[in-house]
């Protein structure tokens, strides 16, 4: 509270023009980007020019730039935790049927022997039942 | 700045100015939209989940939206959240005219969006596209549909994320229609404009959500 009594920051009119006809041009560029072909990076491209236009909207539009920092700290601490929600989830549910196998073979390499001419079967067929 | 001078009327008892009731305000405000992030994170987990699962599927889905639809509403959204920044602009500088105007802006830009909405849902209810178990597509654009798997997933994902987002635009309108009203009257100023500040707020952070729905769900 050591600035109570200042006065609230005003953001200029040109701020806020410059700050939507940026939006707009990003809103372009992740059409355009889409459109293109560009493989793995489809994905990254589009969320980075997302994450690029969720940041001018809170700097500049919610006036984050200008405001209390306590602000600013609940929503760090806010997309912390969605970080963490969305990571540990992904250590489950992108990895499944692998961590918790001990046998020699992970349940991916026993899937694709199961998968492949009957001769093999034997040891594949083992690997799945042990787990779960 | 308004403790040397008379108590404001909207000032209340356990405060001390104007100046720590707008800033316990929005203090509060941000720990609220805190919430809301958490809210829909849970659905952009889900989202991700199922799009690390099936990335085939999801990709090939996002050709079932109308990009040019979902880029409209975007442009109309973001629209409206620089007509709410510019009445909270306006009433910093005790311009109550141009902050009405510009929040009643604001509702038509969210009343457009949501004609689109409806367009876009209507449009899928027609052939068959439902959440959940109604889920039996048909028709020109959307029968081939029904024979891939977890496409009934995605469109699930989609009808819950687009359709949340959808009534937290809704309750915005509504607040903003109270504001509207209430700045006609002259209850705001530069000396209190909180109601103002905190709805913008709001409408940024699910401008903001709507800013990821877009290119998740509609283009890649």
């Amino acid at each position: 509270m050591a600035h109570a009594e200042h006065a609230h920051h005003i953001t200029p009119f040109r701020t806020l023009l410059g700050v939507f006809l940026g939006l707009v041009f990003l809103t372009i560029l992740t059409v355009t980007t889409s459109r293109l072909d560009l493989g793995v990076l489809d994905v990254p491209v589009a969320l980075a020019i997302a994450l690029g236009k969720a940041a001018l909207v809170v700097v500049f539009f919610m006036a984050l730039k200008w405001d209390n920092r306590v602000n600013g700290v609940v929503l760090a601490l806010g997309v912390l935790f969605v970080s963490i929600f969305l990571v540990f989830t992904l250590f489950d549910t992108a990895f499944r049927g692998d961590t918790s196998n001990v046998d020699e073979v992970t349940i991916k390499d026993a899937e694709a022997e199961l998968a492949a001419p009957a001769g093999d079967a034997d040891h594949g067929e083992s690997a799945p039942a042990a787990d779960h | 700045m308004s403790t040397a001078k008379a108590a404001h009327p909207k000032l209340q008892h356990h405060f001390v100015s104007m100046e720590q009731q707008f800033d316990a305000s929005k203090f509060g405000m941000w720990l609220f939209l805190v919430t809301e992030i958490l809210l829909f994170s849970g659905m952009f987990v889900a989202y991700t989940v199922y799009r690390v699962w099936h990335p085939e599927v999801f990709e090939a889905l996002s050709t079932a939206l109308d990009w040019r639809l979902g880029g409209v509403n975007t442009l109309v959204l973001l629209a409206s959240s620089f007509t709410v920044a510019l009445s909270i602009h306006h009433i910093q500088n005790d311009n109550q005219r141009a902050m009405v105007i510009n929040i009643l802006l604001t509702i038509l830009f969210a009343g457009v969006f949501m004609f689109i909405k409806y367009l876009e849902y209507s449009g899928k209810f027609s052939h068959g596209v439902f959440p959940g178990e109604a889920y039996a597509p048909f028709g020109d654009h959307y029968g081939h549909y029904a024979d891939v798997p977890y496409a009934p997933q995605f469109f699930s994902i989609y009808f819950v994320m687009t359709g949340i987002h959808g009534v937290h635009v809704l309750i915005g309108m509504g607040v903003f229609a109270w504001i509207a009203i209430k700045g006609s009257q002259g209850l705001f100023s530069s000396e209190y404009y909180t109601p103002v500040e905190l709805t913008g707020l709001y409408w940024h952070l699910v401008d903001i959500i709507w800013i990821f729905l877009f290119p998740l769900l509609y283009l890649i």
